[in-house]
């Protein structure tokens, strides 16, 4: 018995000792480039890539393609990049974290970047580089594109009732419940407010981190958030949000039960392609409604007082405009790299996201993709619903900025310096701690917006609190 | 008072004694420089020659190897992830000379990591435990030669290697048994606790770590500690603010959520053992039933019952008691704190009670029926036999469970971010209403990167847990008078 449990103990140790060895080597080119996609799509890039290496024979590797929630990848791949695939695909505000962290490698071939520079959209050329010691580099190629929408319930609204704010309102006042209502009071789903543009010129004063410099620790570039015209916003969300058909956060038991029909906790939900599946099971296929995010007029009390602004002034709810990207892991093999970024340039090409479009409902990235959405609507190739989930976020994306984070930085502060939690309780008509530890609980009067907006500013600036508020708040941009 | 007085001599005395042994451990130490053989005198200084020079090779060749491999590992610093061990890891603990990016060729694609400051750190320590073992195998090298030398005066023929061997199996089978277990909680538990402790003392946070560079980060001291009585550290006045109310909630939780299910589940163990009822092993198989259900799926349950649109909610407006959902448990801004605390702890007796009462019954079955019988002769009553029998009986033989319970309860993650998610919370602050040290832990550390602040917050939480655990176990009758009940 003593000898078996030796003998047990000296194996333990044993393993162990193996155990503790092992790993650090260099990474091995074993034949194969792994391709991490969106859960959704990795049927559809399996059988792509194996038609892509079936037409070049001289490729040399395998290609196997798995698919990842993309929501979380980046956090798998920064926690042990390693064990990463070859070239994966991730929101690009994961760039400027995955690049400096040394998750990704830079893109040098010339006429990928060339493709990428060709096809896609300024806005989403700004957000794909990022720099290693102090040259700037292509680390992400865009192929998805991805902006907010309206889900809305057709059994109690109408198609013109859905296009704006107030008709929304009305329905909600007939159906005794809530106009609208968000998928989470994050920043992301808070740039419905924040980034909302004048219809008759798409402009905002807000600007999130422009100029930003893409290394870590240099310049966060311009900030604004004290316009007028974010002034006038705050307040009509304000009486919006109290009014008992207005606005409503999102449900703690989640905006499907907001939406859902028996509920009718609210008639519509902001949300993106990856609530589709959700809204379709609340609502039922029949009963849903896509359309851009709605426009609102501005109330005579939203302008008091504002010099730049006028009651009547007709805005669009604002959002995001993002795409996915393609990287390539910093840990795969050198040997692989060329191939890498030839598999990319054949992924990313404007016949593969069509072909992506038809079969999984990606909506490519690339300039123009409108007009082949709605030649596929028009052959009846794709449905009502599937054309306008895409149609609704190409023009979306017109009324959209890429969302702020091209270092983690500005991620960071963006999103978790509560910000979004000041942006709420200002909403909310709710008290919050401003400077140091004072607590702002009159929320209503033009000095109080004023304050709680510098603060967001400030915070997206800074990442904290400022000690004291200046002595002259600016009155406007 | 008199234990204190008692108590200082002993002190002096045992500060005497520390002195003693360690200039009895010097001059042994020369003693055996100067006594021993050539070889155990070279075995100080090349591992495993005293052992040669007595032919024990094999043993000789495994000391002198474990001495070169410790000793090229100091010197030839090996890394993993660009990050060095030896003497380099070192150097490194003092975190300067860093760099954020690698070089890059965009001919092959090659491209080297920066730096990382918590390998830095974590290799630091892992070569300053390699140095305590270095020294430690050059004392078991030394005496391993005494032994030889001991056994040749006496005219003994030094052990063989095989010997050796057999005499793990035999004389030191506690050694041989013992030793994963030592290396597996100084890998598993001591190493990530120091590491832990020492992040307290760093900027290791998002914010900070992002200015700098996403790997790196800087020494800062007590700042982290200080920032819990000035609000001036990575996270704000947060940790000023929200500290002592988590504290307070955390005590008040821990204290209510310990004694309500162990009064609970006494109270209905009484009531499932009283004599004359019948169907026991229904009721008390009824019981285990919401043992069997997993926690998170009981908890998560009782959130949706509760929620905006769950069955309760609707039920109140069905009768016309309500006109807007209420917040039971805190799920959104603005909700009734006392309300979600009330109910934290109602759902907490749901699922803790079964557990307190299972145990409770076996304790119950188990006391001697004479002491009954005599308080019944002696004209005792029943309330007053529970108070003076079972009552002490029970609390004699669960004590340690009481007190393990309360510390799983100040730690009790699920419950509370199962349920409320630490809600109702407040603008401004992580730290909800109903949060624990706990999972404010957690949200520092995973929603806002704040690893820092969450080690203080960690050491907080470790010292008040040992220390309550500590004071009241050593207090407790079934520490003292372990063998007897009376």
């Amino acid at each position: 018995m003593r000898k078996l449990l030796a003998l047990l103990v000296a194996s333990i140790l044993a393993v162990s000792l193996l155990a503790g060895c092992s790993g650090g080597g260099k990474v091995k080119d074993d034949g194969v480039i792994r391709v991490w996609v969106g859960e959704e799509s990795a049927e559809f890039y399996q059988k792509i890539c194996d038609e892509y290496i079936a037409a070049h024979a001289d490729f040399g590797y395998k290609i196997e393609v798995k698919g990842m929630d993309t929501g979380s990848v980046a956090g798998t791949i920064t926690n042990d990049p390693t064990a990463a695939a070859d070239i994966y695909t991730v929101a690009h505000d994961n760039i400027g974290k995955l690049a400096s962290t040394q998750c990704a490698k830079p893109i040098v071939d010339e006429s990928l970047v060339s493709q990428v520079l060709a096809d896609n959209p300024e806005s989403f050329q700004t957000v794909i580089y990022s720099t290693l010691n102090g040259k700037e580099y292509l680390y992400g190629v865009p192929y998805i594109s991805q902006a907010l929408f309206l889900y809305y319930n057709k059994a109690l609204v109408t198609e013109e009732q859905a296009k704006t704010f107030e008709g929304l309102q009305e329905a909600a006042k007939a159906a005794n419940t809530k106009a609208i209502t968000v998928t989470g009071d994050d920043g992301f789903n808070m740039s419905f407010a924040l980034l909302a543009r004048k219809v008759s010129d798409k402009s905002t004063t807000v600007k999130l981190f422009e100029g930003a410099e893409s290394v870590s620790g240099g310049s966060k570039g311009k900030s604004n958030c004290q316009g007028d015209d974010t002034v006038a916003i705050v307040r009509w969300l304000q009486d919006f949000a109290s009014d008992p058909n207005g606005f409503k956060w999102a449900s703690p038991d989640g905006w499907e039960a907001d939406l859902n029909k028996d509920n009718k906790g609210a008639l519509a939900v902001i949300g993106g392609a990856w609530h589709y599946n959700s809204a379709k099971a609340a609502l039922g296929e029949t009963n849903l409604g896509i359309t851009l995010i709605p426009t609102f007029k501005l109330t005579d009390r939203a302008v008091e007082g504002l010099s730049t602004v006028k009651a009547g002034d007709e805005y669009r709810g604002g959002t995001f405009a993002d795409c996915k990207c393609f990287m390539i892991n910093a840990n795969s093999a050198v040997s692989k790299y060329a191939k890498e970024q030839e598999l990319i340039k054949y992924l990313s090409s404007k016949d593969v996201q069509n072909k992506s479009y038809l079969e999984v409902l990606n909506v490519p990235a690339y300039v123009g993709a409108a007009d082949y959405i709605k030649q596929c609507f028009e052959e009846g190739k794709v449905s009502e619903s599937e054309y306008m989930l895409a149609a609704s976020q190409v023009s979306m994306a017109e009324w959209g900025i890429p969302q702020p984070f091209i270092t983690g930085t500005l991620n960071t502060y963006y999103y978790s310096k509560n910000g979004p939690a000041v942006f709420r309780a200002m909403i909310d008509k709710t008290a919050y701690p401003t400077t140091g530890d004072q607590i702002l609980t009159e929320t209503e009067s033009l000095e109080s917006i004023r304050k709680g907006l510098y603060l967001i500013e400030y915070l997206w600036m800074h990442g904290v609190t400022p000690s004291e508020f200046p002595a002259k708040l600016p009155e406007e941009a | 008072m008199s234990s204190t007085k008692k108590a200082a001599p002993k002190t002096k005395e045992a500060r005497v004694t520390v002195f003693e042994r360690i200039g009895k451990k010097l001059s042994d130490f020369g003693k055996r420089f100067v006594d021993g053989s050539p070889g155990t005198k070279l075995s100080h200084f090349v591992f495993g020659a005293g052992n040669f020079y007595h032919k024990q090779y094999i043993k000789g060749a495994l000391f002198l190897l474990l001495q070169l491999g410790i000793l090229a590992v100091m010197i030839f610093c090996p890394s993993i992830n660009g990050t060095p061990y030896g003497w380099k890891a070192l150097k490194n603990l003092s975190l300067k000379n860093v760099t954020e990016g690698g070089d890059f060729d965009p001919m092959t694609g090659h491209l080297t990591v920066g730096s990382d400051c918590k390998l830095m750190i974590l290799f630091g320590f892992v070569t300053i435990a390699m140095i305590l073992i270095y020294f430690l195998i050059w004392n078991m090298n030394i005496k391993s030669s005494v032994k030889a030398d001991n056994d040749k005066r006496v005219g003994k023929k030094p052990t063989t290697f095989k010997e050796d061997l057999a005499e793990l199996l035999d004389g030191k089978f506690h050694v041989l048994m013992l030793t994963p277990t030592c290396i597996a909680a100084a890998v598993f538990s001591i190493l990530p606790t120091v590491f832990m402790i020492a992040l307290a003392f760093t900027t290791y946070n998002s914010q900070d770590m992002n200015d700098l560079g996403t790997n790196l980060f800087n020494w800062n001291g007590l700042q982290n500690f200080r920032a819990v009585f000035t609000g001036e550290g990575s996270l704000g006045f947060e940790i000023k603010n929200r500290f002592l109310p988590v504290l307070g909630w955390t005590f008040i939780w821990a204290i209510l959520a310990t004694f309500t299910c162990y009064f609970g589940g006494i109270i209905l163990a009484l009531l499932i053992n009283k004599k004359g009822l019948k169907g026991k092993k229904i009721f008390r198989t009824v019981f285990i039933l919401t043992i069997a259900v997993p926690q998170f799926i009981s908890l998560l349950a009782v959130r949706n019952i509760l929620g905006e649109y769950g069955p309760f909610n609707q039920m109140l407006k069905d009768m016309g008691l309500i006109k807007e959902s209420i917040g039971f448990i805190g799920l959104k801004p603005g909700d009734s704190e006392p309300l979600a605390k009330v109910m934290v702890i109602i759902v907490n007796m749901w699922v803790g009670i079964p557990y307190t009462m299972l145990m409770t019954s076996g304790i119950l079955m188990n006391i001697p029926t004479d002491l009954y019988e005599a308080a019944r002769v002696d004209g005792a009553s029943t309330v007053k036999m529970f108070f003076k029998i079972t009552l002490p009986y029970v609390i004699f033989i669960t004590t340690p469970y009481l007190i393990s319970s309360f510390v799983g309860n100040i730690n009790s993650f699920n419950t509370i971010f199962l349920l409320t998610g630490g809600g109702p919370t407040y603008t401004g602050y992580q730290a909800g209403g109903t949060d624990l040290l706990v999972t404010w832990l957690y949200k520092v550390t995973i929603d806002q990167g704040s690893y820092n602040t969450g080690a203080v917050i960690g050491i907080f939480t470790f010292l008040i847990t040992a220390t309550i655990t500590l004071i009241t176990y050593r207090r407790s009758k079934a520490y003292n008078e372990e063998d007897t009940f009376q």
